[in-house]
């Protein structure tokens, strides 16, 4: 009987040690950005080498400085003092409330969404890597239950799918839940190199890669508008934007910023922008889900 | 039949890294170049590549207009003997139309097509120079 026990207790730590292997890289590549985010955001004394082109008078008065890991929830919000304001005046009357009752009622009234989704607090747990499928958003979760059960119109950027990811992350932020993507098998770490690659591979003609903006230029003015950085960008979705008139997820996000590198932009479901997902979401990884929320 | 396939597919991926290859070797000035080439021969030049940068998912768009299309109506002005190309195209589902000049219209197919393949050469190494943690310094 001991014998037994100690065999399997020691299958049991091979396995999870080996599960734990799988995503090693990714832990590594997740704490490498979060040092360089919290270095250049730590003190105004570093700044001119992190913001060459800024003015004194900018890096004095419109940055809030010595950001740290959670603080990035708020993306841009967390260090432009301007936008920061802009945003909490928005959010005394948030547009995106009425969307999560709709969808609280759509989980509670639509035929089969609660079968597929017995616990809503789950807005943390997505993407996940399934084997046979490879990375499955909350997204193509979601879309795929609506199919199965028959119900029209649900689409993988905005409408009732948004909705219903709005309540799902509503009920997830009030029960305190954190990101928590998982990498366990050789083929999900697969995954998370390739949206990795992606992310930090130059496109469309205008040749910028997601990094030129959210890693090395986060926190750069563009116009009038400060860049958000990768940690964090995938906590608060899905996200009423102003530009939107409306709620979206996080594959109409995407679809946007392939338009702006000057690129045929990817399908919302391809391999392409759940692989790139997957990777953005782990950057985020132990961080509180705080959705839905609102930007410009 | 499973070694012919096996032999098809190492075949069709032999073909595609030559056009990455190919068009890395490319100087895209002269290539592209409508005044010295001609426009149907620099239109030839899209013609052959972009087919590869839309497989590899990486074709250029630009003001709504995916590249394919750029190459599609600059052929038919050239064939009709016009001196402006007339894109028709759509963007958020309703019909759209944009004028320019054939020499451009041309030289912007050429130059898409070319560049996105040769991004994709010069990715397999730059992309790591801007990971914290691997190729980016800071």
């Amino acid at each position: 009987m001991k014998k037994k026990v100690i065999a399997s207790l020691l299958i049991g730590s091979v396995a999870l040690l080996s599960a734990g292997d799988f995503n090693a890289q990714a832990e590594k590549d997740r704490k490498a950005l979060q040092e360089y985010l919290e270095k250049k955001f730590a003190d105004r004394k570093n700044a001119n080498a992190f913001f060459p082109y800024s003015t004194k008078e900018e890096l004095d008065k419109n940055y809030k400085w010595g950001i740290k890991g959670d603080d990035f929830r708020l993306g841009s919000y967390a260090y432009n003092i301007g936008g920061k304001k802009q945003y909490e005046e928005m959010n005394e009357m948030p547009p995106y409330e009425d969307a999560v009752d709709a969808g609280k009622e759509l989980y509670e009234k639509e035929k089969g969404i609660k079968e597929c989704f017995p616990d809503p607090a789950i807005a943390g747990d997505y993407p996940k890597f399934v084997k046979g499928k490879g990375v499955v958003t909350l997204s193509k979760a979601v879309v795929a239950c609506a199919k199965k059960n028959n119900l029209k119109g649900w689409k993988l950027t905005k409408g009732k799918t948004a909705k219903l990811e709005a309540y799902f992350a509503s009920v997830s932020k009030e029960k305190g839940k954190k990101v928590n993507i998982v990498i366990d098998s050789k083929e999900a770490a697969e995954a998370y190199e390739r949206g990795k690659k992606e992310y930090y591979t130059q496109r469309g003609y205008l040749k910028l890669s997601c990094a030129t903006c959210h890693v090395q230029g986060a926190g750069q003015r563009v116009r009038n508008e400060y860049l958000s950085p990768l940690k964090g960008a995938t906590t608060h979705f899905p996200v009423y934007r102003l530009k939107w008139q409306g709620l979206g997820t996080l594959e109409r996000r995407i679809k946007g910023c392939n338009k702006n590198q000057g690129e045929t932009p990817h399908k919302p479901g391809s391999a392409w922008t759940s692989e790139l997902l997957y990777f953005m979401a782990y950057m985020s990884n132990g961080m509180p889900v705080d959705g839905p929320d609102i930007r410009k | 039949m499973k070694k012919l396939l096996v032999v098809a597919a190492l075949s069709v991926a032999v073909a595609n890294a030559g056009l990455v290859d190919e068009a890395a070797k490319l100087d895209v000035k002269k290539v592209c170049d409508v005044k010295a080439n001609g426009a149907d021969k620099v239109i030839a030049v899209a013609e052959k590549f972009n087919p590869e940068a839309v497989k590899l998912q990486v074709e250029f768009k630009r003001l709504g207009i995916t590249n394919r299309n750029y190459i599609k109506f600059t052929k038919e002005a050239i064939k009709a003997k016009k001196k402006e190309v007339v894109i028709k195209y759509k963007k958020k589902k309703k019909e759209k139309t944009k004028k320019f000049p054939l020499e451009y219209a041309a030289w912007r197919a050429c130059t898409f097509a070319v560049r996105s393949l040769q991004q994709v050469k010069e990715a397999e190494k730059d992309w790591h120079l801007a990971v914290p943690g691997d190729g980016f310094k800071y």
